[in-house]
C-alpha cells in the first residue's frame, strides 16, 4: 500500500509539476534575467547591462504615460465598479427573486464575452460618425455632447475605462449580492425597526458585512485594471493613443518586444508591472483575513 | 489562407513591419548563430558563360524554386518555370509555394541545403539583415549586369524601376530583387472632380484654394485614416522630400543632428497644420480606422484620401461603379522644391533572393533573370493589377483607372523617386513620428513643436548606443 | 462567478417588506443598468442582419430586410468558422487536461500528508498572483525552442499550465471539505489510491468540477494576449485573436456586416450556454447538498 501510495502521489504531481516549471515558472525566473540584459533575440547575444533597462524606464516618457493611465485606471476602475456593484446588489436585495434572477442573467453577460469581442463592439459604439453613442445623442438632441470619443486625449482614457467598468460589474453585482443575501434578514429588520434610512441601512448594515467581498474585489479589479491590454491594444487610436493617453504596461512591453525586438527592456517593463501587482495584493490584503480570499 | 492576403496585395507598411519584427527576428536566431562561421558557400558555377548563357547555367542541374503563395498565387512563379524548362529542357525543376516560407526555410538554411531561389515575402518570412549578416544569401551583382531575357542592349540592372536595386542593397551587397512596387500619394475620384469641375492640384497653394471651394460644395476636402496616423504622414514627408530634395531624406534617415528641423519639414507640417485649421479635414476622420475613412471617401464624403497603391485593390466591391479613383502626386509645396511635383515616394517589395549554399546558385539567378522579364512582368501586371518592378511591364496594357493613374505617376517621375528608412530601421523613431502628426492634425501641437518633438525622439535613438545604426 | 452565485443562493426568500412600499427607485436603477448592459449586445446582433449601407448610415434603425448571408459569409469567407473550430480544439483539450491535472494535484495535496506538501501547494498558487505579462517574453521563447509555436499542442500545454494554479487553489479546499469515510471504506475494500480518485472523490467532487470547470472554460475561450504571442499561423487563430486581426490589422475588407456577424457568432454561443448552464449547476449544487 505505502508503495501504491508514493506511485500515486508521484503520477498526480509530477506532469503537472513538469508543465508548471516549463512554462510557468521557468519563464517568470528567466524574465528577471533577462531585464538585465540587452537580449534582441539572437541566440548567444544577451549582454548583461545591469539596471541599464530600469534607469532608461525612468526616462522613457512614453512607458510613464503608461504608468500615469495605469495608477488612474487602477483608482477609478475599482470604485467606480464597486460602487456601481454595490449600488445594484442592494437594489437586487429588495426585488423579487424571480425580476431579481432575471437581472442577474442580464448583468451577468459581459462577464462572459472575451474583452476583444467587448473592445471590437465598444468601438464601433464609440466611432464619431456612425457609432451607436453619437448617433443617439444626436438621435435625442444632445448633438452637442458628440466626441470624438477615442481620438480626444480628454475622453480617450475615459472611454477606456467605461468599457472596463461595463464589462466588470455584472460579476461584482452578483457577488455582492451573493454576500448580502448571506446576511441575516433580521439586521435589516432590525434597522428598519429603529428608523434607520435606506442609507443608514446600507452604510451600517450592508458594507460592514460585506466588506470582505469588496477587499476581494478591489483586488481583482486592480490586477485588471493593471492590464487593460487587450482593450487599449484593439479599440484605442494608434493603438495607446492619441499621443500616448490610454497607453498601458502591457502594451508599451508588448510592442517593445514583439515590435521592436528589444527583449531585455521589455523584460524590465514585465518585473515593473510585476512589483506593481505585487503591492497591490499586499496593500489591499494586509488589512483583511487571507482565508476570505479562499472563499472567493 | 487567410482571406486577408487575397484583398490586399499590397500589405500596408504597418503590417509588413509588424510581421516582420514579430516573427522574423526571434525566429532566425538559432538559424543564424549555427550557420555563422560559413562564409561564401557552394560556389557551383558549372557551365560556361556565353552571352546565351551569361550567368553560366549547367543545362541539366536541378532548379529547387520556392514561392511564398499570397495575395498574387504563385501562377507567374510557375510561368517562369515553364520558360526556364523551355531553355533548360533537362533541368528537374521542383516547385514549392508556401505561405510560411519562415517557418520551412529556416532548418534548411540552418542544415545548409536551401533551395536555388526563394520568394522570402509575407508573415514569418526570414530577416534579411540576419541573413546577410550571416552570409547566407548570393550577392546578385552578377545577375544585375547579365542581359536582359527580351529587352536587347539593357542590362537586368536597367530594366528595373528607379530604387529597386536600392531597397534590396544591404552593407552594399545588392542580395534581393523585389518584384512589386508600391507607390505613395492622394487619391481622389475622376468622375466627382469632373462633375464638380475640379482639377488635381499641382501646388499646395492651388490645393488650399480647391479645397475651401470644396467645403463650400458641403464635401470635406480631405479625410484620413486617423486611427493609424502613418497615413496622414506620407503625405507630409513626401511634401517635405520635394521641398528638400535626397538630401533632406538622407539626413533624416542617418540621424543627423538637426535634421527634423529643416525647413522642407517644418514648411510640410505647417502646410498640414493649416489643412487642419481651417477644417478642411473631415471631422471624425481622427478616429477612423483605414477601412473607415477609405469608406468615407468611396461614399464622396470627403474628396482626398492619402494612401499607397494598394487602395484601388483594397476598395473593390466598397468603391461605387464609376468612382474610377486614380492617384495624384502630393502638390509641391512651393516653386523653390528640390524635387519635381512629378516625383513620388516609392518602395518595392516580394523579394527574391539566392541562398549563398544553394546547390544551383546560377541557376537560381537564371530563373530571377526570366522572372524579371518584361513579359513576365507584363503577365503578372495583367494578373494581378499590381504594377511590377520591371521599368516598362505595363506599358501597353489597358490598366484598371488606379493602377493606370499609378504607372503614369511613375513614369512621370522618372528617376525622381525617393523612400525614407528609418521606419524600418529605427521603429520607435517611426512611431514618435505618428504621435507627433497626430497631434499636429489634430490641432494639438504646432508645426514647430511637431519638428522640436520629433528631433528630441531621433536625438535619443542617435545617442542610444544598444540600436544598430544604418546610414545611407 | 458563477459558482459563487451558485454556492451561495440560499433558498428564494420571500419578498422582503420593502417591495411592499413601492419604492420605484430600485427597478428604475436596474433597468437602467440591464439597458446600458443589453443594448450594446442587442446592437451588434441586429447590425449582424443589415447591409453596410444601413450600418453606416442609420446606426440605430433594424433592417429592411434580413442580411443572412453576412452570416455565411463571415463563417466561410473571414474564416470565423475555421477560428471557431480551432479555438473548440484548444480549449477542448486543455480544459480536458486541466481538469484532470488540477484535480489530481489539488487531490493529492489535500487529502496526503507528506513532505513538501505546502512548498508545493504555493508553488502552484503563488503563480496565480503574478502578471502573465511577466512570463511573456521568455514563454515566447521556451515555447519557440520546443518547436511548439503556432501549434495546437503548444497552446494547449501553455493554457492548461496557465489555468491548473487557479483549478489547484480551488479545488484544494473543496477536496478537504469531503468526509472521509467513504474512501477510507474503498480502500478496505483493496482500492488502489488511483481507483479511490477516479471512482470515489471525483465524482463526489463534481460540483466543484463542474464550477471550476465552467470558469476556467471562460478564461480559455477569452484568452487573448497567450495566443497573439504563442500562436502567429492565421490558419490556426483561435475565435478572439481572429476577430482582433479582423478588425485591427487587417480591416476585413470593409465588410463591416460581416464583422458584427462575426462578432454575434463569439458570442451567442457563450451566451446561451451560460444561460442554459445556470439551471444545470444549481441542480447539480442542490443534488450535492441534499447528500
Amino acid at each position: 500500500m505505502k508503495h501504491g501510495r508514493w506511485r500515486f502521489l508521484l503520477g498526480a504531481l509530477v506532469p503537472a509539476l513538469v508543465l508548471h516549471v516549463v512554462f510557468v515558472l521557468s519563464p517568470y525566473a528567466q524574465a528577471f534575467w533577462l531585464s538585465l540584459t540587452d537580449w534582441t533575440g539572437v541566440a548567444g547575444e544577451a549582454r548583461f547591462v545591469g539596471a541599464d533597462n530600469y534607469v532608461r524606464l525612468g526616462g522613457d516618457s512614453l512607458f510613464l504615460d503608461a504608468v500615469r493611465n495605469n495608477a488612474l485606471l487602477l483608482i477609478v476602475v475599482p470604485l467606480v465598479t464597486i460602487a456601481i456593484g454595490l449600488f445594484l446588489a442592494s437594489m437586487l436585495r429588495t426585488s423579487s427573486a424571480r425580476i431579481g434572477q432575471g437581472y442577474r442573467i442580464v448583468f451577468f453577460f459581459p462577464q462572459l464575452l472575451s474583452l476583444v469581442v467587448i473592445a471590437v463592439l465598444w468601438g464601433f459604439v464609440y466611432n464619431p460618425n456612425t457609432g451607436l453613442l453619437n448617433s443617439g445623442l444626436r438621435a435625442v438632441g444632445l448633438g452637442g455632447l458628440a466626441h470624438s470619443w477615442l481620438a480626444e486625449p480628454a475622453f480617450a482614457l475615459v472611454a477606456v475605462m467605461a468599457v472596463l467598468v461595463w464589462s466588470s460589474v455584472g460579476f461584482y453585482v452578483v457577488l455582492f449580492s451573493a454576500a448580502i443575501e448571506g446576511i441575516p434578514r433580521e439586521l435589516f429588520e432590525a434597522a428598519l425597526l429603529d428608523g434607520a434610512g435606506k442609507w443608514a441601512t446600507f452604510s451600517r448594515v450592508t458594507l460592514p458585512l460585506v466588506r470582505e467581498s469588496v477587499q476581494v474585489a478591489f483586488v481583482y479589479l486592480g490586477i485588471a485594471a493593471l492590464d487593460a491590454f487587450a482593450v487599449v491594444q484593439v479599440m484605442t487610436v494608434g493603438p495607446g493613443g492619441p499621443d500616448g493617453a490610454t497607453e498601458v504596461i502591457g502594451l508599451s512591453l508588448y510592442r517593445t518586444a514583439f515590435t521592436y525586438g528589444k527583449f531585455g527592456y521589455a523584460s524590465a517593463m514585465g518585473v515593473a508591472l510585476f512589483f506593481a501587482t505585487l503591492t497591490l495584493a499586499v496593500l489591499a490584503l494586509r488589512s483583511g483575513r487571507r482565508e476570505r480570499l479562499e472563499l472567493a | 489562407m487567410n482571406p486577408d492576403s487575397q484583398v490586399r496585395p499590397y500589405p500596408s507598411r504597418r503590417t509588413v513591419l509588424k510581421t516582420a519584427a514579430v516573427l522574423s527576428i526571434p525566429a532566425l536566431g538559432g538559424c543564424v548563430t549555427s550557420g555563422k562561421e560559413d562564409t561564401g558557400g557552394a560556389k557551383d558555377s558549372g557551365a560556361e558563360k556565353t552571352t546565351e548563357n551569361p550567368l553560366g547555367v549547367k543545362a541539366d542541374a536541378p532548379l529547387e524554386v520556392v514561392v511564398f503563395k499570397g495575395g498574387y498565387g504563385d501562377e507567374y512563379a510557375v510561368k517562369a518555370e515553364a520558360t526556364y524548362q523551355q531553355k533548360y529542357p533537362s533541368a528537374k525543376i521542383d516547385h514549392k509555394g508556401l505561405q510560411k516560407v519562415g517557418e520551412a526555410m529556416q532548418p534548411r538554411f540552418v542544415a545548409g541545403t536551401p533551395p536555388d531561389v526563394v520568394d522570402n515575402t509575407g508573415a514569418g518570412r526570414l530577416d534579411i539583415a540576419t541573413l546577410v549578416s550571416a552570409n547566407q544569401v548570393t550577392d546578385l551583382a552578377d545577375l544585375l549586369d547579365a542581359p536582359s531575357l527580351d529587352q536587347p542592349g539593357k542590362k537586368v540592372r536597367d530594366t528595373l524601376l528607379p530604387g529597386v536595386v536600392d531597397d534590396g542593397t544591404f552593407a552594399g551587397k545588392t542580395v534581393a530583387l523585389n518584384f512589386t512596387y508600391t507607390v505613395w500619394g492622394v487619391w481622389y475620384s475622376k468622375s466627382l472632380f469632373a462633375d464638380r469641375g475640379w482639377t488635381y492640384p499641382k501646388t499646395w497653394d492651388e490645393m488650399v484654394a480647391l479645397c475651401a471651394e470644396i467645403k463650400k460644395a458641403g464635401v470635406a476636402p480631405w479625410t484620413y485614416q486617423g486611427k493609424y496616423p502613418e497615413y496622414i504622414n506620407d503625405p507630409l514627408l513626401s511634401m517635405a522630400a520635394k521641398a528638400g530634395g535626397p538630401d533632406l531624406v538622407k539626413a533624416v534617415d542617418n540621424l543627423q543632428p538637426g535634421a527634423w528641423k529643416q525647413d522642407g519639414l517644418v514648411q510640410a507640417a505647417t502646410a498640414f497644420a493649416e489643412l487642419a485649421g481651417q477644417g478642411y479635414l473631415m471631422s471624425g476622420s481622427e478616429a477612423l480606422s483605414h477601412t473607415e475613412a477609405q469608406a468615407a471617401w468611396c461614399q464622396k464624403k470627403a474628396a482626398f484620401i492619402p494612401c499607397g497603391s494598394w487602395l484601388e485593390a483594397e476598395q473593390k466591391g466598397v468603391a461605387p461603379a464609376g468612382f474610377d479613383m486614380v492617384m495624384g502626386t502630393v502638390p509641391a509645396r512651393s516653386s523653390s522644391d528640390q524635387l519635381p511635383v512629378t516625383a513620388v515616394q516609392a518602395a518595392s517589395s516580394e523579394s527574391f533572393l539566392v541562398p549563398a549554399k544553394a546547390k544551383n546558385a546560377a541557376g537560381g539567378q537564371e530563373y530571377l533573370r526570366i522572372l524579371f522579364s518584361k513579359q513576365s512582368a507584363t503577365a503578372f501586371a495583367e494578373a494581378n493589377s499590381t504594377l511590377p518592378a520591371v521599368a516598362g511591364a505595363t506599358d501597353g496594357l489597358t490598366l484598371s483607372s488606379g493602377l493606370g493613374s499609378v504607372r503614369d505617376a511613375v513614369t512621370a517621375a522618372g528617376s525622381d523617386t525617393f523612400t525614407y528608412r528609418f521606419r524600418t530601421w529605427y521603429a520607435p523613431l517611426a512611431k514618435a513620428v505618428d504621435d507627433a502628426t497626430g497631434e499636429l492634425v489634430n490641432k494639438r501641437i504646432s508645426p514647430a513643436d511637431w519638428s522640436t518633438r520629433i528631433q528630441k525622439a531621433a536625438d535619443a535613438v542617435a545617442k542610444d548606443s544598444s540600436v544598430t545604426k544604418f546610414t545611407r | 462567478m458563477t459558482l459563487l452565485q451558485t454556492r451561495r443562493t440560499p433558498v428564494e426568500a420571500p419578498p422582503s417588506p420593502a417591495t411592499k412600499r413601492t419604492n420605484p427607485l430600485p427597478g428604475i436603477a436596474m433597468f437602467c443598468w440591464a439597458v446600458v448592459t443589453a443594448l450594446p449586445l442587442l446592437w451588434a446582433v441586429i447590425s449582424s442582419f443589415k447591409t453596410d449601407d444601413e450600418i453606416l448610415n442609420s446606426p440605430w434603425s433594424l433592417p429592411a430586410s434580413p442580411q443572412w448571408d453576412n452570416w455565411a459569409r463571415a463563417w466561410t469567407a473571414a474564416s470565423i468558422g475555421r477560428y471557431f473550430l480551432n479555438s473548440l480544439i484548444v480549449v477542448g483539450a486543455a480544459l480536458v487536461l486541466t481538469m484532470l491535472l488540477g484535480s489530481l494535484v489539488a487531490y493529492a495535496l489535500a487529502r496526503y500528508e507528506f513532505r513538501g506538501n505546502r512548498l508545493i501547494y504555493y508553488v502552484f498558487v503563488a503563480a496565480m498572483f503574478f502578471p502573465v505579462f511577466l512570463a511573456l517574453v521568455p514563454l515566447f521563447f521556451v515555447v519557440q525552442q520546443l518547436g511548439l509555436l503556432g501549434t495546437y499542442a503548444g497552446l494547449i500545454l501553455v493554457y492548461t499550465a496557465y489555468a491548473v494554479p487557479f483549478t489547484v487553489f480551488f479545488l484544494h479546499s473543496f477536496f478537504r471539505t469531503l468526509p472521509s469515510e467513504i474512501a477510507e471504506a474503498a480502500f478496505l475494500d483493496g482500492c488502489s489510491h488511483g481507483a479511490v480518485f477516479f471512482r470515489v472523490m471525483l465524482p463526489l467532487a463534481r460540483p466543484g468540477l463542474v464550477a471550476v470547470g465552467i470558469f476556467n472554460f471562460l478564461g480559455l475561450w477569452n484568452q487573448y494576449l497567450l495566443p497573439l504571442v504563442l500562436n502567429p499561423d492565421p490558419d490556426r487563430y483561435v475565435l478572439a485573436q481572429g476577430l482582433a486581426a479582423l478588425s485591427v490589422s487587417q480591416g476585413y475588407r470593409s465588410d463591416w456586416s460581416g464583422l458584427f456577424a462575426g462578432l454575434t457568432i463569439a458570442m451567442l454561443p457563450v451566451l446561451v450556454a451560460y444561460v442554459a448552464f445556470q439551471r444545470h449547476i444549481r441542480a447539480g449544487m442542490t443534488a450535492g447538498a441534499v447528500k
